[in-house]
């Protein structure tokens, strides 16, 4: 009986202690976390779009039931552009992706904000060779094929799965863009 | 095992004599899913160093207050705990480290090699000899990742930490999973055969996951 006190004393104490040091350094951390997620979202969008003068939050729209938003890039109080964040289902986790696309609802310019895929497969859509594949593709351009080519999205040897996703993630918000600031426009025609 | 061993020689047993993955053969898990670039290998042999390190000082402070029946319990809660601490640090004021190593943080919780040193040393020494075996034990665990990363991006990717050494992938399966399990053990064969040959050594044959 004694014994048995001891020990739970014994747990309780270390069990509480390290609780407290994780508490206290979480508080300590999160806002500071908090603000440099932010910082840079807000970097990436204006590398996204450096001519805009101002990236106004336009909506909010769900790729994959996830939360995200969509931007108007303006100057000069015209839009030169649009941005959405859209998620990407890769082989292990949700791909971030922020896209870019002109007026003419080309895509620009992609990034890659977070994404869990595997260490040295996976990761290799964040390379500047695979996002620059996107640049100046149409909706109907952005299907992943696994030959040479610049006509269409080339995937990545032996990542096909996370170059599928990226694409479907690119091409959802493309159509989504599309909808917002054209669709409406073609039906009036 | 109170012993009269000086520091280097505590420090000289992590990396060669009881390396933890080459002759102990423990935490094999994070040596075949980590290894696929020398960049990954290094951060987490970092992390792995730290972690090491401050689980074993906090261990060895407290050795003789944790009660011997919960002992386990007691040193996975303070593995935890320094993982954690790092995680939340990292994550807050290194973003560019914590961006490349944020995935394999949280899994340090599980890695065997460092409740078998609490288990098997810090629980039974004082804090200085504790800190030099984490020490040791963190470095071997570090050179063991180094090389078998070396040999996997150079021949699976063609490329050294990141930038290209050759214009093509000489052997795509050195970095798929199966590729590690032919590095970890054609390396540790290799290691086994060195002390053979000219240590006298009897080789290891480890057993751990």
């Amino acid at each position: 009986m004694k014994e048995m006190f001891k020990i739970t004393i014994s747990l309780v104490i270390i069990f509480v202690a390290a609780g407290i040091i994780m508490a206290s350094v979480f508080a300590k951390t999160s806002p500071i976390k908090a603000a440099a997620e932010k910082r840079e979202k807000e970097e990436a969008l204006k590398r996204l779009m450096p001519e805009a003068e101002a990236i106004k939050e336009a909506g909010k729209w769900e790729p994959f039931g996830k939360h995200a938003e969509y931007y108007d890039g303006i100057k000069d109080g015209k839009a030169v552009g649009y941005i959405a964040s859209t998620y990407g289902k890769g082989y292990s986790s949700y791909i971030s992706i922020l896209v870019a696309v002109n007026p003419a609802l080309k895509v620009k310019k992609i990034s890659i904000l977070g994404h869990g895929e595997t260490p040295g497969l996976g990761d290799e859509i964040e390379q500047e060779y695979f996002l620059k594949r996107f640049e100046g593709k149409s909706l109907d351009q952005l299907v992943v094929v696994k030959v040479e080519g610049t006509d269409k999205i080339q995937a990545i040897s032996g990542a096909t799965i996370s170059s599928r996703a990226v694409t479907n993630g690119v091409k959802e918000a493309v159509k989504l863009l599309k909808e917002k600031y054209q669709g409406g426009q073609v039906a009036e025609q | 095992m109170q012993s009269n061993k000086s520091y280097l020689q505590i420090v000289k047993n992590g990396i060669f004599a009881e390396n933890p993955i080459f002759r102990v053969a423990l935490s094999l898990c994070p040596a075949v899913a980590v290894t696929s670039g020398v960049k990954n290998g290094f951060l987490m042999g970092i992390a792995v160093l730290f972690v090491q390190v401050m689980a074993n000082v906090t261990v060895s402070v407290v050795r003789k207050f944790i009660h011997p029946r919960v002992r386990i319990p007691s040193y996975m809660f303070i593995i935890a705990t320094w993982v954690t601490v790092i995680d939340l640090v990292m994550a807050a004021f290194a973003r560019d480290v914590y961006k490349q190593m944020g995935l394999y943080i949280q899994l340090i919780v599980a890695f065997a090699i460092i409740l078998s040193r609490a288990e098997l040393f810090a629980s039974k020494n004082k804090v200085t000899p504790s800190f030099f075996d984490g020490l040791g034990m963190g470095i071997g665990f570090l050179f063991a990742l180094v090389v078998i990363s070396f040999f996997r991006e150079l021949l699976g990717k063609g490329s050294l930490w990141g930038m290209p050494i050759v214009d093509f992938k000489p052997l795509l399966i050195m970095i798929l999973p199966t590729g590690g399990f032919f590095a970890v053990g054609l390396l540790m064969g290799l290691f086994n055969w060195i002390d053979i040959r000219f240590f006298g050594g009897g080789g290891a044959s480890g057993g751990g996951h």
